[in-house]
């Protein structure tokens, strides 16, 4: 710890005693705190190295003059202190412990009241249950009562809390209880009285609690709804969290009320009973006492409840819980599937597998305006239901996606397929964004399933419609292009589809590229780009041609398109068609085709974009396509057009106002760097290599030719220009970029004085930069700066040696700066104790000179 | 109350109601849907046109080359087309007092109601109303007398002979009743029986009735009219709008409490949104254009194209397409757009801040100027020269049947590259298409209506809740091919009256009321008595007259002082006219006081029997009824007259006189 921190703690601690001063801010007091837990999670003991604390704590806990905030951070830091045994002891005889703890002290001074207090309380318990003297302490002081109080409280972070606390509590207790029991830990052994009475305290806070726990639960009237909400949760939590014995016996004591509750059925506790349900269901093990039938029939009894809304919700909850008991994930399914049944009429749920009365009650539900949240729930459990076993699904899947389809065909108020159930729900359903974006998700999901047998050419024909219709809003046309991407990646034959449905898919993409709603643009763009990109999953089907050949005539259709979007007036759009360009050519430049003159046309705009788009993504996305074509090109070098033109891209892309253009340039530079010093990783420090192979004659020249091949594309100046730059991502990358060169390139033993590679400085701000440091730097050293030249002509463009200037740089000073992160002064724990004790100083001088702080203020 | 409905097509439509002595024709919308029937008329002399093959039946009884000519598979009349007119056997025309004008859509059958029908009426209507409706009729007149047909067909319209054509020649109703197009000398007679108005101006229709109209949002000076009289009020809603389009805003508050609603005027595409159908035409038209082709827009010279060239303006620059040509045809062109600019008084409130800047309130004089659009009578002169493609073509008529269209069609239809995007919704896209078969270019169906939709028209008429509402029976059902949309119709409570063509409705509400004047003098002279508290009442005798309408309450004249008479018998036998009315008597007999007055004046042994309507007192020792009911009361008592009369003055005693 520093000892300045600790000198200066005590003046600190008599200020937040002393004041019910405001701090510079409300979080410093969390701050402070975090610190002194950091403080004893590194195993130092607290009270050793800062013997104020104790009578900070006594002097507050007796005089509760300053604000709920100072007292609710005394209880978390007495919880802290008391976490450890030796605190706890320090605590209890300095009596600090009770006072603080006992409720009916705060309720007497009526600071009770204030959540923040309580919460302080409940933190402060929690954090000092941690070993059998506390737990003594907290049945001796009978803190349960209050603490069961408190579950639920009007505060709801309160409450929280003090679920949280509870569950700690049963916890601490079996973990205390087994450690008696199995006698492993040795001083419990040893001291075998301690041992009697913890069991007896353990099984007392768990009688009592599972006793408020069953008696809570059923609300007796309907203002008791909340609590008992409360307590299904904190049931869930606890059911997740207890081991064996502990976990029959809650359950054992609640099982009942869980019956009384499912018979019930009232929609406001469905879904936190069926966390409950399926937290014991899965937590039970076949040894149990309580039957897991028992769970079962309960979760069985939830599931045929008569209100269709809860019911959905109920299953819902039971597909997403990935629970794998077979008899309830078929019921849940069957029970999911049932409003699609009846809307598309589909016959997706045999009528004699389902109960008829809840299809009735279903079918009168879907007529009111909630069918829309429902028919919404009911798709968007699509996903588990595609990866169910097929034999426990009522229908095969194909079935399920002749009924998505049918449902977004009346989506669009097309109902050649209708049935008796759609009648009413048509009218919600109709031009519905929300049940379309649904049901495409639904889709999507739907095209993952193994056994779909259903022609791609059915839904091929839908999204082609809803690409084509004029009413679907952009987010739905963009759910369309993925669902169709994603069905094109698992098909495996393409032949179904129609010359007619190519051509018509051909102009919707083509007149969406034209839409008025840049969103809609958008999306074609990303979708042709990602069709390209389907390409690559699919090679190994041999001499099948790419789906984007195939649908839509490849890249003569796309790249025209995206050239076109190249000048569009939404900087999202030309970013996203310079990232599907990159797409969409990234085959060419694997196979190492020959450059066209649609591609230098390309490049030529691209770099217009980057040098004069006034926004950042359209630039931003320039480098990253040329990232893209180094990256992917088969020999980059061998590339005239792309050799040609990333010295410009570096040198644009260095000096850009935007920090993530920067930062992608210097990836493109490492790209570079990769390619010229192939193995960048220094030698093994303890492999014995002769010297001559290191410092050949050919490696030195070969060194030399690619330095001077890296200089000349820009890299260097690029790496420098970074390194001085004012954002520090981009300056800590090019340091370690800068780094890397270094290894490569300055052998530790190789005198300074070496002819080397030079690189040319401009006469920019960032070369006078460079030579600043450099400059400082040599200077410090006392070496003088050779090869460079002298610092006082440094204005116009001057050249400086590569070696050197990485030598000089200090490069590794740097790098530990920049890997600090920016506010690691402002953040520190002095600053922030002195910031306390600052904020209280003004105050004492307020009446005097009013118009000081005034002044203060202002700068 | 009656409505006689002369047209059966909801949006143009032609009703007359008459109220209160009135007889008020509400529009006179012409259905041109008739000439879809009928060949094109090219400007230009059309060989594939000429070439059509004449029809003849099947087994060649019928040979009717000359009038009909097939093509694609469909039967064509080859004639100057006609129009299929509002009904006028129903009732007499020349009855007609006013007509009322919604809007310029719906006053294209003016001439036909106006002329050579004996009609003496007025017609009202806002003034861009009656100057675009204007241009309109001179654009059809000009349209049809460009290209003079000889010829006229008729033998195809004999019953026994349509009966066996094909098609939807055979379907045709009433074609005997189709009429050509009226010349330019009956539209300006027609016109200048046109009086204007100003929205909210009152109009005193014979001291009957006034009429007002009102803002309806849906074109430049569009209209809905109130009809009321002191006691009543009928709305007529025709075309009305919602969405912020150039036009000023509906009024909807003043259409509140009506007791007879007349709807009309809906939009006839429920299901497309003009955003989305927007949209739709800027994509198609940038796609056509970037791939080389040229765009036809047929579409009428006034209303939605305004719009349209708006969306364009700011289209223009995104889409790249800021050196492709704008091209306006239409005799009327010039005008249309000029007009448009200076009506600021019936636009949105954001166009008529412009003027006051002072800038143009629609940009297209911004396109204009910098050349992009240029407008043009016709296809014969400047354009000839100008014309570059690939460009865009705005021009009439929407039927492809007339116009320079017709001219468009034939020069563009066979490549594959150009595209015909329909904007208006008035015609039905394949059946315009239809003598131009077969097609290589791309045609796209964008019909743009912003008139009310049924979601729309529900929650207006829950706001203004009128007592009754009559409209076309075709919002009373789903569309035929739409039959399980129940949301494409109209649902109210009570269900709306339907109207067809020829239908003669009796509006469901009885007139109770009628204001009549009292002249001072007379008033002077009347004695008020309170019956209740805030209720005063008071007898009047004087004389009614009755004149426009008014009707006023004069003193009786005094009787010129009687003639000697020489039959001094008869002059006894008349009443004395000065003598004074009996006294009007009110209230109800107090059963309790009664009982007890009655004990008073002796008379003890009564007998109450109560009855359903009030009691019945049995005077026992009198052997007398008295019968007290609530608007009546009877004493029953045989040949003891002084005993009767005590009894009345007992009862008058707790009745009030006036």
């Amino acid at each position: 710890m520093d000892s300045e921190c600790v000198s200066i703690l005590p003046r600190v601690c008599e200020v937040l005693a002393a004041s019910g001063s405001s701090l510079p801010d409300d979080t410093s007091l969390e701050k402070l705190l975090d610190w002194l837990t950091t403080i004893t999670q590194t195993g130092v003991s607290l009270l050793e190295a800062c013997p104020c604390l104790l009578d900070f704590l006594s002097n507050v806990a007796l005089n509760a003059a300053p604000g709920p905030g100072i007292l609710s951070f005394t209880l978390k830091l007495a919880g802290l202190i008391g976490a450890s045994e030796d605190g706890f002891k320090a605590l209890e005889e300095c009596s600090v412990l009770e006072l603080v703890f006992a409720p009916h002290h705060w309720q007497e001074s009526g600071l009770w009241e204030d959540p923040s207090l309580r919460i302080g309380w409940i933190q402060g318990l929690k954090a000092i249950l941690q070993h059998s003297k506390a737990l003594s302490f907290f049945v001796q002081a009978d803190l349960l009562e209050p603490l069961l109080q408190l579950q639920t409280d009007s505060s709801l972070f309160v409450a929280s809390a003090a679920n949280q606390t509870l569950a700690h509590v049963l916890l601490l207790c079996q973990s205390l209880s087994s450690v008696g029991r199995d006698g492993t830990n040795k001083r419990d052994v040893e001291h075998n009285g301690v041992g009697v009475e913890t069991n007896q305290n353990c099984s007392g806070v768990v009688s009592k609690v599972s006793e408020y726990l069953n008696e809570s639960l059923v609300p007796r009237e309907t203002s008791r709804l909340p609590r008992s909400q409360q307590i299904l949760k904190l049931l869930t939590q606890l059911l997740v969290q207890v081991r064996p014995p502990l976990r029959e016996t809650l359950l054992l004591t609640v099982l009942d009320s869980l019956e009384e509750l499912a018979t019930k059925s009232c929609s406001q506790l469905t879904l936190p009973l069926v966390d409950v349900l399926l937290a014991a269901n899965s937590s039970l093990g076949d040894t149990d006492r309580i039957p897991k039938q028992r769970i079962g029939q309960l979760l069985s009894l939830v599931l045929d409840t008569k209100k269709p809304a809860d019911v959905v919700q109920a299953a819902a909850a039971l597909m997403r819980s990935h629970q794998t008991d077979p008899d309830h994930s078929a019921h849940a399914a069957r029970v999911l599937l049932l409003p699609l049944d009846i809307v598309t009429g589909v016959s997706l749920v045999d009528k004699d597998s389902t109960d008829e009365e809840l299809r009735i009650l279903m079918t009168e539900q879907l007529q009111s305006k909630t069918c829309v949240s429902m028919i919404c729930m009911c798709l968007t459990n699509m996903p588990q239901i595609t990866v169910m076993a097929p034999d426990r699904l009522p229908c095969p899947q194909s079935l399920v996606v002749r009924a998505v389809l049918s449902l977004l065909r009346l989506c669009r108020g097309d109902c050649s397929s209708s049935s008796a159930g759609c009648v009413g729900v048509f009218r919600y359903v109709t031009g519905s964004s929300k049940v379309q974006k649904c049901a495409m998700e639904a889709l999507s999901a739907l095209s993952k399933s193994p056994e779909v047998k259903i022609g791609l050419a059915e839904v091929f024909k839908l999204l082609t419609e809803y690409l084509n219709c004029p009413l679907s809003e952009p987010s739905v046309l963009q759910k369309s292009y993925k669902v169709l991407i994603n069905w094109i990646d698992v098909c495996t034959d393409l032949s179904c589809i129609s010359d007619q449905l190519r051509e018509d898919l051909t102009q919707a993409v083509r007149k969406r590229a034209c839409d008025t709603r840049w969103e809609a643009r958008d999306s074609t763009v990303e979708f042709l780009g990602h069709l390209a990109e389907v390409r690559s999953c699919r090679k190994s089907g041999g001499e099948e041609r790419e789906p984007s050949n195939a649908l839509l005539g490849g890249r003569a259709f796309a790249v025209p398109l995206l050239k076109e979007a190249l000048q569009d007036p939404e900087s999202y759009v030309r970013a996203s068609s310079i990232a599907a360009l990159a797409q969409t050519l990234t085959p060419s430049w694997q196979q190492g085709a020959p450059v066209t003159q649609e591609q230098v046309e390309i490049v030529t705009r691209l770099q217009e974009i980057l040098s004069q788009d006034s926004e950042g993504f359209a630039r931003r996305a320039v480098v990253k396509y040329f990232i893209a074509w180094f990256s992917s090109c088969s020999s980059p070098t061998s590339c005239p057009l792309l050799v040609q033109h990333v010295p410009a891209v570096l040198s644009q892309g260095a000096a850009d106002l935007d920090w993530e253009v920067k930062l992608h340039t210097l990836q493109l530079a490492e790209l570079l760097l990769d390619q010229a010093f192939p193995d960048p990783a220094p030698p093994h420090p303890y492999a014995v290599t002769p010297e001559g192979l290191i410092h050949g004659e050919d490696e030195e020249s070969a060194l030399l030719g690619s330095l001077n091949g890296v200089v000349d594309r820009g890299v260097v100046s690029a790496l420098f220009c970074g390194l001085v730059d004012c954002d520090r991502p981009v300056a800590l990358k090019a340091c370690q970029l800068l780094l890397r060169l270094r290894a490569a390139v300055c052998p530790p033993t190789a005198s300074a004085a070496d002819t080397g590679v030079s690189c040319k400085l401009p006469g920019r701000s960032w070369a006078q930069e460079i030579r600043k440091i450099q400059g400082t730097n040599t200077d410090s050293e006392g070496g003088s700066a050779v090869g460079s030249e002298a610092r006082g002509e440094a204005v116009e463009e001057s050249s400086v040696g590569v070696r050197e200037a990485l030598r000089s740089l200090d490069l590794d000073g740097k790098l530990s700066i920049l890997t600090q992160s920016s506010d690691h002064v402002y953040n520190s724990p002095l600053s922030l104790l002195q910031d306390i004790l600052t904020a209280s100083t003004p105050h004492s001088h307020l009446t005097s000179e009013p118009g000081q702080e005034v002044i203060v203020d202002c700068y | 109350m009656k409505l006689y409905c002369l047209s059966g097509h909801p949006t143009l439509p032609c009703n007359v109601l008459k109220f209160k002595s009135t007889t008020i024709m509400l529009d006179c919308g012409l259905d041109t849907t008739s000439v879809l029937n009928f060949l094109p008329l090219p400007l230009v002399h059309s060989p594939r046109l000429s070439k059509l093959p004449g029809w003849i039946s099947k087994d060649g009884t019928v040979n009717l080359e000359k009038e009909l000519k097939e093509c694609a598979g469909r039967v064509f009349v080859d004639s100057q087309p006609e129009f299929c007119l509002p009904e006028r056997e129903l009732l007499d025309l020349s009855t007609i007092d006013v007509i009322l004008i919604s809007n310029y859509h719906c006053m294209m059958a003016l001439p036909y109601i106006t002329e050579h029908t004996g009609f003496t009426g007025t017609v009202y209507a806002t003034e861009p109303t009656l100057q675009i409706g204007r241009l309109l009729m001179e654009e059809l007149v000009n349209f049809m007398e460009r290209v003079p047909k000889a010829q006229s067909a008729t033998c195809w319209k004999n019953k026994e002979i349509q009966r066996m054509l094909p098609g939807p020649l055979k379907d045709a109703v009433d074609v005997w009743t189709w009429k050509r197009c009226y010349s330019m000398q009956e539209v300006n007679s027609a016109l200048s029986k046109v009086q204007l108005v100003g929205y909210s101006q009152k109009v005193e229709l014979f001291g009957a009735v006034q009429v007002s109209p009102l803002s309806s949002g849906y074109s430049l000076g569009s209209s809905n009219w109130i009809i009321q009289s002191h006691h009543e009020k009928v709305s007529y809603v025709s075309g009305s709008s919602l969405l912020t389009t150039h036009p000023q805003p509906m009024d909807q508050s003043s259409l509140k409490n009506s007791d007879v609603l007349i709807l009309t005027g809906l939009t006839q595409m429920p299901t497309a949104n003009p955003d989305g159908m927007l949209g739709e035409f800027c994509s198609n038209l940038a796609m056509t254009i970037r791939a080389g082709g040229n765009v036809l827009v047929p579409c009428y010279s006034s209303g939605v194209i305004y719009d349209l060239l708006e969306c364009l303006y700011q289209f223009i620059d995104n889409a790249n397409l800021g050196t492709t040509p704008f091209y306006f045809i239409s005799p009327v062109a010039n005008s249309s757009l000029e007009f448009s600019q200076i009506f600021a008084e019936w636009l949105c409130h954001n166009k008529q801040t412009k003027v006051y800047l002072p800038e143009p309130p629609f940009p297209h004089a911004e396109l204009i100027q910098t050349n992009k659009l240029k407008h043009y009578p016709s296809i014969h002169g400047d354009f000839s020269s100008e014309f570059r493609q690939p460009c865009v073509v705005f021009t009439g008529h929407p039927s492809l049947r007339f116009g320079d269209v017709v001219h468009f069609m034939e020069l563009w239809g066979k490549s594959g590259l150009n595209t015909v995007i329909f904007t208006e919704p008035d015609f039905s896209y394949l059946d315009a298409l239809a003598p131009y078969q077969p097609l290589a270019m791309k045609c796209v169906y964008c019909p743009i209506d912003t008139r009310l939709n049924f979601h729309q028209v529900s929650k207006f008429l829950k706001e203004v809740q009128p007592l009754h509402v009559v409209c076309p029976e075709q919002y009373t059902q789903p569309p035929l091919t739409q039959s399980h949309r129940s949301d494409l119709m109209l649902e109210l409570q009570p269900p709306p009256m339907p109207y067809r063509r020829c239908a003669v409705l009796n509006l469901p509400f009885r007139r109770c009321y009628e204001r009549v004047y009292i002249l001072p003098e007379l008033a002077n002279s009347l004695v008020p008595s309170e019956v209740k508290p805030g209720i005063t009442v008071a007898t009047v005798s004087a004389v009614l007259h009755s004149k426009d309408n008014k009707h006023t309450l004069q003193s009786v004249p005094k009787p010129p002082p009687a003639a000697p008479s020489k039959k001094r018998k008869r002059v006894i036998e008349e009443p004395p006219a000065t003598l004074a009315p009996k006294p009007l008597l009110s209230g109800a007999v107090p059963l309790e006081a009664f009982l007890a007055t009655l004990q008073k004046h002796g008379i003890t042994e009564v007998k109450v029997e109560e009855t359903g309507e009030g009691h019945i007192l049995h005077l026992q020792a009198e052997d007398t009824l008295i019968q007290l009911e609530e608007d009546g009361t009877h004493i029953v008592c045989d040949n003891n007259e002084p005993l009767r009369t005590t009894l009345r003055d007992l009862v008058l005693r707790f009745l009030q006189k006036l």
